[in-house]
């Protein structure tokens, strides 16, 4: 089948979501799973199929979505009440939308990869080289590298696993709780 | 305080301490929240108000709670019962928000009721959390109801709260979703925004309806 030309073709919109939990690693089969269930669910399959949500890319913790033009809301309705991807609990925070990739991508550049400012947490020790979850840090050219530390919050002593500005996640050190708690500096300054 | 989420569980009940779900709020759009049982503070830019949820108890004992919760400016909260419970609950100086009643039976809150939360200026709240993460027939049902409080919203004007009931940054929303959310309940704009004013709304002293000059 022929390509057609550019103005018959239908009019698309690109979605630029960031998807939270920072750092945690979403596929994107899974995830176009979870948002077709979703959009499904909500709207039911004539809006979906008028809708035709797809998933282009998953790059740097940021998914570029797809959907017709027209049906942005709907879709962006859709995506908030994702909660799951695969027994992993995420939440799509909608950024921008855009009628191509391109400048979805300038704006991933824009606000650049998970950015580590190391200087601003407490930490009791920075000892741990035994395989235990590490930092999602980044440098200046957004390559992530990898540090482990712990702190205390609450008596118990944490894992730090993610670090951005002022918002730290940890997960409690041990092999039974595994749940992570989303904390600032200021909590863990906090004694 | 024009936006703010109605109610938020910080840890130790969430896993996200109250600091960390005032900083995600002011990033969502939010100028406060209602986060439960934690002292009223200022964090993040964001004004945190004390919560309080008060929940299967007779009428008696809520009343004695209230007092307890008295002076302090904290928002109390009730959860929704039974019809006569609500009636009663409506009616009771110092309850703030009626919560949850999408969970009460069909006729919990009906026009009487409604008549005495527009009196007493006791507000409905309007908790997404079911609408985000249920699916099929329970989000069915809890939508219905809404649409049912709203019917009765436009006919006698009490005050309405929308919250998110997130016990975590995740389970909160940017208010552009919530809007979303709302226009799906027939709500428009002006709607939504006197809804998120509503915590506002309700702890602001009343005016008086006649004024003595001299």
């Amino acid at each position: 089948m022929s390509t057609r030309p550019p103005t018959l073709r239908e009019k698309r919109r690109y979605l630029l979501a960031k998807i939270e939990p920072c750092g945690v690693p979403v596929d994107g089969k899974d995830l176009y799973y979870a948002i077709h269930e979703a959009t499904t669910s909500l709207w039911g399959d004539v809006v979906v199929a008028a809708m035709q949500p797809v998933v282009i890319a998953i790059e740097d913790g940021y998914a570029i979505l797809r959907c017709r033009r027209g049906t942005e809301r709907e879709y962006a309705i859709a995506l908030s009440t994702i909660t799951v991807c695969r027994d992993t609990r995420i939440a799509l925070r909608i950024i921008a939308t855009s009628g191509t990739i391109d400048s979805l991508r300038d704006r991933i550049k824009d606000r650049g990869p998970y950015v580590m400012e190391g200087g601003e947490v407490t930490a009791t020790e920075t000892t741990d080289n035994s395989g235990s979850p590490s930092v999602e840090t980044g440098d200046s050219n957004g390559n992530p590298s990898t540090d482990t530390r712990d702190c205390t919050f609450d008596t118990r002593v944490y894992q730090i696993v993610h670090c951005d500005g002022h918002k730290v996640d940890v997960i409690e050190k041990g092999f039974k709780n595994t749940h992570r708690l989303f904390l600032t500096t200021a909590d863990l300054e906090e004694k | 305080m024009k936006i703010t989420d109605a109610c938020v569980y910080p840890y130790p009940v969430g896993n996200s301490s109250v600091r960390r779900l005032a900083l995600e709020a002011r990033q969502l759009g939010y100028d406060s929240i209602v986060a439960v049982d934690t002292p009223a503070c200022e964090a993040e830019g964001v004004i945190v108000l004390s919560g309080l949820i008060i929940a299967g108890m007779p009428v008696k004992d809520v009343t004695n709670q209230i007092k307890r919760g008295k002076g302090h400016g904290v928002v109390v909260s009730v959860q929704a019962r039974d019809n006569g419970f609500n009636r009663a609950v409506c009616g009771l100086k110092g309850v703030h928000i009626l919560r949850d009643i999408a969970c009460a039976d069909k006729y919990a809150f009906d026009h009487v009721a409604a008549k005495i939360a527009a009196d007493n200026g006791t507000a409905l709240d309007l908790d997404l959390s079911p609408i985000i993460s249920q699916r099929g027939h329970t989000r069915e049902k809890v939508i219905h109801r809404y649409f049912d409080i709203l019917v009765l919203h436009n006919r006698f004007e009490f005050p309405l709260t929308i919250s998110s009931g997130a016990r975590s940054v995740l389970d909160m929303r940017p208010v552009r979703e919530v809007s979303g959310f709302c226009s799906l309940l027939g709500m428009n704009i002006q709607d939504t925004e006197d809804a998120l004013a509503g915590v506002g709304k309700i702890l602001a002293p009343k005016e008086m309806a006649v004024k003595v000059l001299s």
